[in-house]
C-alpha cells in the first residue's frame, strides 16, 4: 500500500519548469511523483531503508537571512541568493578555485576537465570571499574546482581567506599533488590549511580505474601520510556509485580508522546525476541515506550501529547524517550520541553555528604526532584526569556522515531552502550546491557557467 | 558547603562539617572513566567543582562533546 506522505515542488527534468510533486510511501522505500504538463510523468526513489524516512526528522525553526544578495522575482529555485525566502545561513561556502583538473572522471558535478579557461584571479576570489562573510559571517571554507591543487598560488589564496576572518580552510582535492609534492603540502599547511577533503573511492584500484580512469590507492595514501606529516586533517570522501564501490563501505572505514587520527573521519556522497554524468539514473539502483545507514552496519559488522546515526541539525534533516566516535584503547569505536538531542525545539541558526564549530573541531589537523612511516594505530595510551578525556575527544575522535545531493530528479524544493552548503559565483551571489551544479536532461545549467 | 577565606581557600560540606579534601575520582565521558583530582567530602562523598575548572576544562569537554 502507498501512503501519500506530503507534496513538495520540483522541476521538470526536461524543461527545468516548476511543478508539483508527491511523496510517497511503501514499506522500505519512499518515492517522488511529478508531472509535467509537457514532458509527462517522472518518478525517483528518495530513500530506501530499514529506518524509515518518516522518522529521520529533525525540525527547526527557520533562520532569517540577514543580508540578502537577490530579490525574490521568479521563485524558488531561480532568484539564487540568498534570497529573502531561503531559511538558513551558510554553514560551508564552496569557491571554485579553478576549472581546470589532472582527472577526466565520469562522473563530475563541476563537468571539469583538461580545458584551458583562465582561473578566477585573486581580487575575484578576495571578493568571493568578503561576499560569503557579509552575509553569512564566519563560515567554514571549502577551496573547490576543478581540481584546486593545479594552482601554484593555492597558499596565498588560503592565506587571505584566514587574514578575511575566516577560521577553517578546506580543499577539496583528489590527492593527486597532495602525494606528489611534498613541498607544496608544506606550504599549504603554512598558509594555514585546516583540512583536506580527500576524494577516496574505495580500496581497491579497480574501483579508481572505473569511477576516476586509472588506479589511484597508492597516490591517495602518499597523499594521507603527507598531511600526517604537516599535521592535516583528512576526511576520506567517497562517492558512492551502486555495484561500484558500494561494497567497500566498511573497508573504507576501516582503512580510515586505520589512519586516524590524521583522518578525522569518512564523509560519504551517494552519486548525483548532474552535471558530467555517463548515464540517466536507474532509479532502482539509486543510494539513498536509508541505505547507507544499512549498509554501513551490516558491512562493520554492527560495529557502528543505525542508532549511532543523526539527522543535521543545520540542513534539512534528508540531507544527510551523521555520527561520532570516538576510539578506545583497545580500538573500539565509542558513539557519542544523544549529547544534542536534550532541548527541544532548537533553531536554524543554531543548527548553523553547531555545524561550523563542529566541522572546525573534528575535521581540522590535530597537534605534533610522533614520525612513523608505517599505519599509524588509532590505540590510545591510558591518561588520567581532564587532558586524557580531552586528548580522547581531540585527538581520537572519528565521524561519519554523508550527504545526498538532489539531482533534477528527486529534487525537493523544500530542501533547497534550508541549504547551507553554499557555492559562491564570481558575481558574489550564494547559491545552494545542489542548485549551482544542477542540470536538466539534456546537461543544461541553471546557475553554472552564466 | 560553606567558604572559609584564608590565602589557601578551604572548602566544607556543610551537610557533614568536614574539610573537603582532594581526592581522585571517578568521571564518565563517552562509556569511559576517567579519573580526576576533585575537591570531595570525606564523609559524604559530595564533590566541589570550583569555578575555574567548570569554567576551564570542563567545560573544554562538554564544546568537545557537543553534537551538531
Amino acid at each position: 500500500m502507498k501512503r501519500i506522505i506530503s507534496t513538495t515542488q520540483s522541476l521538470c527534468p526536461v524543461c527545468l519548469k516548476r511543478i508539483k510533486a508527491i511523496i510517497w510511501e511503501k514499506k522500505e522505500e519512499a518515492w517522488m511523483e511529478k508531472s509535467c504538463p509537457e514532458h509527462g510523468r517522472f518518478k525517483a526513489l528518495l530513500w530506501r531503508g530499514s529506518i524509515p524516512m518518516t522518522k529521520w526528522v529533525r525540525n527547526k525553526i527557520p533562520a532569517t537571512i540577514k543580508k540578502t544578495n537577490t530579490a525574490v522575482e521568479k521563485g524558488c529555485p531561480f532568484d539564487c541568493g540568498l534570497c529573502a525566502e531561503h531559511r538558513q545561513h551558510t554553514c560551508t561556502a564552496l569557491i571554485e578555485v579553478t576549472q581546470r583538473c589532472n582527472l577526466n572522471c565520469s562522473f563530475c558535478f563541476a563537468d571539469a576537465n583538461g580545458n584551458a579557461e583562465a582561473d578566477l584571479d585573486l581580487e575575484t576570489i578576495r571578493r568571493m570571499y568578503q561576499s560569503a562573510m557579509d552575509t553569512s559571517g564566519n563560515c567554514n571554507i571549502q577551496l573547490s574546482g576543478g581540481e584546486p591543487t593545479l594552482r601554484d598560488d593555492l597558499p596565498e589564496l588560503i592565506r587571505i581567506g584566514h587574514e578575511l576572518g575566516f577560521s577553517f580552510i578546506q580543499i577539496n582535492t583528489n590527492g593527486i599533488r597532495m602525494g606528489e609534492d611534498e613541498a607544496y603540502v608544506s606550504a599549504l599547511k603554512k598558509a594555514g590549511l585546516n583540512s583536506v577533503f580527500l576524494q577516496f573511492d574505495g580500496t581497491k584500484d579497480e574501483i579508481y580505474k572505473d569511477l576516476r580512469g586509472k588506479p589511484l590507492l597508492e597516490t591517495k595514501i602518499k597523499a594521507i601520510k603527507n598531511c600526517q606529516r604537516y599535521n592535516i586533517g583528512v576526511v576520506l570522501v567517497p562517492t558512492l556509485v551502486s555495484d561500484v564501490n558500494d561494497s567497500d563501505l566498511g573497508n573504507i572505514i576501516n582503512f580510515g580508522l586505520e589512519w586516524a587520527p590524521t583522518v578525522k573521519g569518512v564523509h560519504m556522497q551517494p552519486v548525483s546525476y548532474f552535471g558530467r554524468i555517463p548515464n540517466l539514473p536507474d532509479e532502482q539502483k539509486r543510494l539513498t541515506l536509508g541505505d547507507l545507514i544499512d549498509k554501513i552496519e551490516d558491512q562493520t559488522q554492527r560495529r557502528i550501529r543505525k542508532d549511532s546515526f543523526s539527522p543535521p541539525g543545520c540542513e534539512n534533516a534528508r540531507c544527510s547524517f551523521h555520527g561520532n566516535y570516538t576510539v578506545s584503547e583497545n580500538g573500539e569505536l565509542i558513539a557519542q550520541v544523544g549529547i544534542s538531542k536534550c532541548c527541544g525545539v532548537e533553531t536554524a541558526e543554531e543548527g548553523a553555528r553547531k555545524a561550523k564549530a563542529h566541522v572546525l573541531r573534528k575535521w581540522s589537523g590535530v597537534g605534533p604526532e610522533p614520525q612513523d612511516d608505517g599505519i599509524k594505530s588509532a590505540a590510545v595510551p591510558a591518561k588520567d584526569g581532564w587532558d586524557a578525556i580531552l586528548d580522547q575527544i581531540n585527538r581520537h575522535s572519528f565521524s561519519l556522515s554523508a550527504m545526498a545531493f538532489q539531482d533534477v530528479w528527486n529534487l525537493d524544493l523544500n530542501r533547497v531552502k534550508d541549504c547551507c552548503i553554499h557555492v559562491v559565483n564570481p558575481q558574489g551571489q550564494l547559491i545552494p550546491f545542489c542548485m549551482y551544479n544542477l542540470t536538466d536532461k539534456n546537461g543544461h545549467a541553471i546557475y553554472r557557467q552564466q | 558547603m560553606k567558604h572559609e577565606s584564608t590565602d589557601q581557600t578551604k572548602w566544607y560540606c556543610d551537610k557533614c562539617q568536614r574539610e573537603l579534601e582532594l581526592a581522585k575520582v571517578k568521571v564518565k565521558y563517552m562509556e569511559g572513566n576517567f579519573e580526576v583530582d576533585l575537591m570531595k567530602c570525606p564523609s559524604c562523598n559530595q564533590v566541589f567543582i570550583d569555578e575555574t575548572l567548570a569554567l576551564g576544562k570542563m567545560k573544554e569537554v562538554e564544546e568537545g562533546l557537543e553534537d551538531k
